[in-house]
């Protein structure tokens, strides 16, 4: 089966600046696909090149089985919502929206019909008139997703949209986008460097680092059994913990900060090589004694802070620190500068190889 | 303190708007001659201006020379600014100094250079050789005027229209020039203006036949002292006032409009000059 986007082989190279470096990658009809980086990961450079802003050195972009990277910008259907809007300020609302249907003849009063329908679809029914200095942030958004939207595009685009917006208003917009993504059933690919906004929103999460594609799975696989060190680094908190495999068969590793470690089997590691055990500070316990079936940790706490329904706790072994979350009500027993115990079960160390 | 500052504050602008306040009664004056303050009030010299061939004449020279030199200008300007702006290419720096290089200059060292070049082709006193002599000095107040709206102007914009199936050109005409419109207006206004207004290059080579509204009255005034000069003065005052006052009432009027552009291309450029 071939896939609805598809990117082989894509490169970017500037002069001597490997930006890009042999991405392959595709998307499903639907889909809503996160592309997760830090700034200069090459994950706008990947959505300029798809949007055709950017011309990649090698390569091909291919959305339903035809390619279209020979095609200009403004013949490719991709509807593209930049991070600050890009709403034409000599416009209203309506005619913002209406801009891409006159730009493909359509007549004047049935367009504008379209671009009103639209504007309702994203909760502006009464500002068609406004002009886009006249309103919120959060509305300019709004228009600026309807305007992508209203010509049926083959393909949405994302670039960060959110980064402009205050916190309340961004997770509104979350909800907002993934509703109507979900109603059109439009391919979608949005660009983000904030973790959570990847983890919420999407079917599926690109990690990106220095160019390359570091891991591409669903938000919970990414979450839960990253396969690169960098993937556990970047994306929730974690505590990396370096060790060698003593017993593939029985998930056992020998860490030089922490000792001896049981970890969850993974039948592709073999006795004698170097992993990185990642423990997510979700998952480890904290108490005044050590606990029955558990690794136990004997721990100084440095730092508490306190969050009200949880706290993080940051404390030191002889050679390391480790940090974990705790629930809000079971941290007030606990002080800074107590010694006290961190706890976690095999199951929730997944070891990552290299 | 504060009584001497709004003192000086007063005297300053006394300083500047007297001789206009001193031009206007004049324009209404009996006297034979300019004379202030004039020793009675008429409108004939008001009809000596409509009626005389040789005001009218000067008038509408300058009307079509400034006109020219508006047109010519932009069509220069333009795309000049788009390059300078926007792109980079070897020599851009020292393009964007001689562009600007009119304006450092002396008008009289330019109007030299003029009557020498344009007369190896046969333009003096011509209205051509006046038109092309005045672009080059207007093209650097536009460029100016152009490139400073053009700067601030988001790409983004472009980015959006094109995505949304607009071509090159249909963004440049659908986005980048409504967008820009303000700015344009105003630097061709500037461009007029300068024509308009420019004297001594025009006393060098616009002659009998081109000859133009300032030089008329230069000549005028150091002739006869005729006082229809006072009149010119004031109808060019009136004409210019209503270039002040009236955009920021139509603006008032249609207040969606954004001015912001324009107001700042205006602050710019009235820096620089």
């Amino acid at each position: 089966m071939t896939s609805y986007l598809r990117l082989t082989d894509v490169s970017k190279i500037y002069g001597t600046v490997t930006a890009l470096s042999k991405i392959d990658l595709t998307a499903e009809k639907g889909e809503f696909v996160t592309f997760l980086g830090p700034s200069g990961s090459g994950k706008t450079t990947t959505l300029m090149i798809v949007a055709g802003f950017e011309k990649a050195t090698t390569g091909d972009v291919m959305i339903d089985g035809r390619s279209i990277s020979a095609m200009a910008p403004h013949e490719r259907n991709i509807g593209i919502v930049f991070q600050n809007y890009g709403l034409f300020p000599h416009k209203t609302a309506r005619e913002n929206v209406y801009f891409p249907l006159q730009m493909r003849g359509q007549a004047k009063a049935q367009g504008l019909r379209k671009a009103a329908e639209m504007l309702d679809l994203v909760g502006l029914k009464d500002l068609g008139d406004r002009y886009p200095k006249e309103m919120s942030g959060g509305q300019q958004q709004r228009v600026a997703l309807a305007r992508a939207l209203v010509f049926e595009p083959s393909l949405l685009l994302l670039d960060e949209p959110l980064g402009a917006l205050d916190k309340n208003l961004r997770e509104q917009m979350q909800i907002e986008i993934k509703r109507i993504q979900r109603a059109l059933g439009v391919t979608t690919v949005f660009v983000t460097h904030d973790q959570s906004e990847a983890m919420s929103m999407s079917d599926r999460i690109v990690v990106f680092d220095k160019g390359r594609i570091e891991q591409a799975a669903t938000p919970l696989d990414i979450y839960h059994r990253p396969q690169t060190k960098f993937v556990a680094g970047f994306v929730g908190e974690s505590n990396l913990v370096e060790a060698t495999v003593t017993d593939a068969a029985a998930g056992k590793a020998d860490a030089a900060e922490l000792g001896q470690c049981d970890y969850k089997p993974d039948a592709a590691l073999k006795n004698g090589q170097a992993v990185t055990l990642l423990i997510r500070p979700e998952h480890i316990k904290l108490s005044r004694q050590p606990l029955e079936g558990r690794k136990n940790v004997r721990i100084k706490v440095d730092t508490i802070v306190n969050y009200g329904d949880n706290a993080l706790l940051m404390g030191h072994t002889e050679k390391r620190t480790l940090r974990c979350r705790v629930l809000g009500a079971d941290i007030v027993i606990i002080k800074e500068g107590d010694e006290c115990h961190l706890s976690w079960l095999p199951d929730a160390v997944v070891p990552i190889a290299g | 303190m504060n009584r001497l500052l709004i003192t000086l504050g007063i005297i300053a602008v006394v300083f500047v708007v007297a001789p206009l306040v001193i031009v206007v009664p004049m324009s209404f004056s009996n006297a034979r001659s300019l004379q202030f303050p004039p020793p009675g009030y008429w409108f004939g010299y008001y009809h000596a201006y409509f009626t005389d061939m040789r005001w009218l004449r000067p008038t509408w020279n300058s009307i079509i020379i400034a006109a020219g030199t508006t047109v010519l200008t932009m069509i220069l300007v333009v795309p000049a600014t788009f390059a300078l702006v926007r792109h980079r290419f070897a020599g851009k720096s020292f393009a964007d100094v001689m562009l600007l290089m009119p304006l450092a200059v002396p008008h009289i060292v330019m109007a030299v250079g003029y009557y020498s070049y344009l007369g190896m082709f046969g333009l003096v006193q011509t209205h051509l050789g006046v038109i092309l002599a005045h672009t080059c000095l207007s093209v650097p107040i536009a460029f100016l005027v152009l490139s400073a709206n053009l700067k601030g102007f988001d790409r983004t914009l472009e980015r959006a229209a094109q995505s949304l199936g607009a071509s090159p050109v249909r963004t440049f005409i659908h986005v980048t020039l409504p967008i820009l419109k303000p700015g344009l207006i105003i630097s061709a206004l500037f461009a007029f203006i300068q024509s308009f207004d420019e004297t001594v290059v025009a006393i060098f080579i616009s002659g009998r036949n081109a000859e133009t509204l300032p030089r008329k009255m230069f000549d005028s005034i150091r002739q006869e002292a005729d006082p229809v000069i006072a009149v010119v003065s004031t109808l060019l005052f009136a004409l210019v006032l209503a270039g002040i006052v009236l955009p920021p009432l139509l603006k008032s009027l249609r207040s969606r409009v954004t001015p912001a552009p324009a107001a700042q291309a205006l602050s710019t450029a009235e820096n620089q000059s």
